[in-house]
């Protein structure tokens, strides 16, 4: 009797491990179906209004072009949504939206940041949110240091320094000793401005002086009468969006570049539409330059081309590479939660429009070429274009581990 | 380096950027002067006479249209805005209604904006013969903005004119002293303030034009102007059109020399010239203490 009891109790329980076996075994499969059906929501926090709003249009642009490209295959065969929030460029307003992305809309996976103010302001809040933030813009490079660095944060894009690195290493050999640098008062323009004196420094040219302006700066007379008066040969600017515009603008009014070469963090297609023919020279360093001729480039402009019948500009490409680079990390996580997107972000090496990159396990760095363009006229195009005349090696262009400084003088 | 050509390059940059100001405070100061209504929507309309410069360049190719059309349209639109939504709130006699309103006409017109011209920048080119610079002891100097300080000069000159020299102009005189009376004597004071308001709007809109070969006509550009024409308001005395030509001239060489000399106060000084006059005269250089 006992051995039979133990029998049946035996199979009873055989029977119940069995079915939970299966279950178990079943129900990742029975999820992921069940999960296929809901989108994958990329919160999408960035400048809809205010000074930055272009930059912002050009993220949602690239966001739209993206979720089609994507169609409904998706990302582990889940489609993508963004979700847009009105930044207006402000720190406070951006951790705002973000919280929302995260407590209201479930949304843990975050892009599209314009300003580096607000990158700093919602980093120090991923862990809490259990939030992954993945930057293509965001410039200033204490972002990627031990100060700063948060582990659920990397940066696709190419930063401050290594903009100012790319420009310091092409004018090594330039015929321009002096140097005079103009940047925006607030991080990334400040960061800029202190690679770049680093840097030509380092290749044994002067910088004889530097000057910040107030953010939202309109009228330049001033500075333009520093730049003049400080007999610089060279001029390093760190200013975008309308302050790169309004400074470029006055300075040909003032006939600047017959006094002195401007040299620039970041051309962009937006300011060469606006100085049409007055922008043909113009030479800088470039975040993302559409002439770069590989596969994944060509793909991406023609596609842009097709859909919005223009080229796009730096924060196009900057956007599409961080996306890319995101779902290349998602396919290899298969996850979206921010704790296995972490590791299998780290040491991910993707080809992107850009080039071969590689997303740096020590600082979350992405290891970016350095691209030096030079505005030319297009026979192609109804608008001048940066031709790439110097491309330098990613691994030239990325600051050390954790820094924002380089070993090697280049 | 010659000083002397050093201080009138730095003088005439002052100058010219004064007459920007000086569009948009005047307009400002009129207004309240003599509806006592602190328009937050100047800013916006200062903008949209940009946007509607752009246009006219763009469908005309003359830049010289732009400076009669872009005023025109933002005049209607201002009077038609007193006429339909401030004119029905004189009776409340709060001024909270009219921060509120304006300050949503604000958002609508910045919106407005985006949706008709798009968010991306617009550039209005200087006519051909505006092109080019003048030296002033080896400084260049734009002739352009040699031309916004004779056109700030001009507009100036034709607002006194108008308001000493004619009969309209000692309307708008005795409605921002005493409205009730000029009221009973038969004249319709809702017209006399359609048409400063209307007027006021204009001043912003051709101040926006004007503006629009320096920087742009792109969204957002009006949000630093009415910061700056209200500190200048505020220095010259409110309601007082003297004190907004004074006040504009001070700040904007405040702002210049500054900048120059003080680049880490360049965005306090025009502040701290503020607060100064506030203390020794409260109702600003000319104005009145209520």
């Amino acid at each position: 009797m006992k051995e039979s009891t133990q029998t049946r109790l035996s199979r009873r329980t055989l029977v119940r491990a069995a079915s939970a076996a299966t279950a178990m075994l079943a129900s990742p499969k029975l999820l992921r179906i069940a999960a296929a059906a809901t989108p994958i929501k990329i919160g999408i926090p960035t400048v809809i209004t205010g000074g930055y709003a272009v930059l912002g249009s050009h993220v949602m642009r690239t966001c739209k072009l993206v979720e089609k490209m994507m169609g409904a295959k998706g990302v582990l065969g889940r489609p993508i949504e963004f979700l847009y929030r009105d930044t207006q460029g402000n720190a406070a307003d951006c951790v705002r939206k973000s919280q929302e992305l995260v407590e209201r809309d479930d949304c843990r996976l975050i892009a599209g940041v314009v300003v580096s103010s607000e990158a700093r302001a919602i980093m120090p809040k991923l862990a809490e949110w259990k939030a992954f933030f993945i930057s293509h813009g965001c410039g200033d490079g204490l972002l990627t240091t031990k100060e700063f660095l948060v582990p659920n944060f990397f940066r696709a894009n190419t930063s401050a320094p290594m903009g100012a690195r790319t420009l310091a290493l092409y004018l090594k050999d330039a015929p321009e000793q002096n140097f005079i640098a103009l940047g925006s008062d607030y991080a990334w323009g400040r960061s800029s401005v202190g690679a770049f004196e680093e840097q030509i420094k380092a290749v044994g040219k002067n910088l004889v002086d530097k000057v910040f302006t107030p953010v939202g700066n309109k009228d330049y007379s001033t500075y333009i009468t520093k730049l003049i008066q400080s007999g610089a040969q060279g001029c390093y600017l760190a200013l975008q969006g309308d302050e790169a515009r309004s400074f470029f603008l006055q300075a040909t009014q003032y006939e600047l570049t017959k006094r002195l070469q401007l040299f620039t963090e970041i051309v962009a297609q937006a300011d060469i539409r606006t100085f049409g023919k007055d922008a043909i020279g113009m030479l800088g360093s470039s975040r993302y330059a559409f002439t770069y001729d590989v596969p994944e480039n060509k793909k991406f402009t023609q596609a842009f081309l097709a859909e919005y019948k223009e080229v796009p500009d730096w924060t196009d490409g900057e956007m599409y590479q961080a996306l890319h680079i995101l779902f290349a990390a998602i396919e290899k996580a298969d996850s979206i939660e921010a704790d296995k997107l972490v590791p299998a972000m780290e040491n991910l090496e993707v080809s992107s429009v850009k080039g071969p990159i590689l997303m740096r396990q020590c600082d979350h760095q992405g290891e970016n070429q350095g691209f030096v363009v030079k505005v030319a006229a297009s026979s192609k195009y109804p608008e001048p274009i940066p031709e790439i005349v110097k491309i330098y090696p990613r691994e030239m262009i990325t600051p050390d581990c954790l820094s924002t400084s380089y070993k090697t003088t280049g | 380096m010659n000083v002397a050509g050093f201080l009138a390059a730095q003088s005439l940059n002052a100058l010219s950027q004064g007459a920007i100001l000086f569009f948009i405070a005047c307009g400002l100061t009129l207004i309240f002067g003599i509806m006592r209504i602190i328009n937050f929507a100047h800013g916006g309309l200062f903008m949209l006479g940009a946007y509607v410069g752009y246009s006219t360049v763009a469908w005309t190719g003359s830049f010289w249209a732009s400076l009669l059309f872009a005023p025109l349209v933002v005049g209607v639109v201002g009077g038609i805005f007193e006429k339909v939504l401030l004119a029905r709130l004189y009776a409340r006699q709060d001024s909270g209604a009219y921060l509120m309103v304006t300050f949503g006409l604000a958002i609508i017109l910045a919106e407005t904006i985006r949706l008709i011209w798009g968010p991306q920048p617009l550039s209005v080119p200087i006519p051909d013969r505006l092109r080019g610079i003048v030296l002033i002891g080896n400084q260049p100097f734009p002739i352009y903005r040699l031309f916004l300080i004779g056109m700030g000069s001009a507009a100036a000159l034709l607002t006194w004119q108008f308001l000493e020299r004619t009969r309209a102009g000692l309307l708008v005189r005795a409605v921002a002293q005493n409205a009730e009376m000029v009221h009973a004597l038969g004249t319709d004071v809702s017209a006399v303030r359609t048409g400063v308001f209307a007027l006021g709007c204009a001043m912003a809109a051709l101040g926006g034009v004007l503006s629009a070969p320096l920087l742009t006509a792109f969204l957002g550009m009006g949000t630093n102007v009415i910061i700056d024409a209200f500190v200048i308001v505020i220095i010259g005395g409110m309601g007082s059109f003297l004190g907004s030509i004074i006040g504009s001239v001070l700040v904007a060489f405040v702002q210049v020399f500054g900048s120059y000399y003080f680049e880490d106060l360049a965005l306090a000084m025009m502040y701290l010239l503020m607060l100064a006059i506030l203390i020794v005269r409260p109702g600003g250089m000319l104005g009145k203490e209520e």
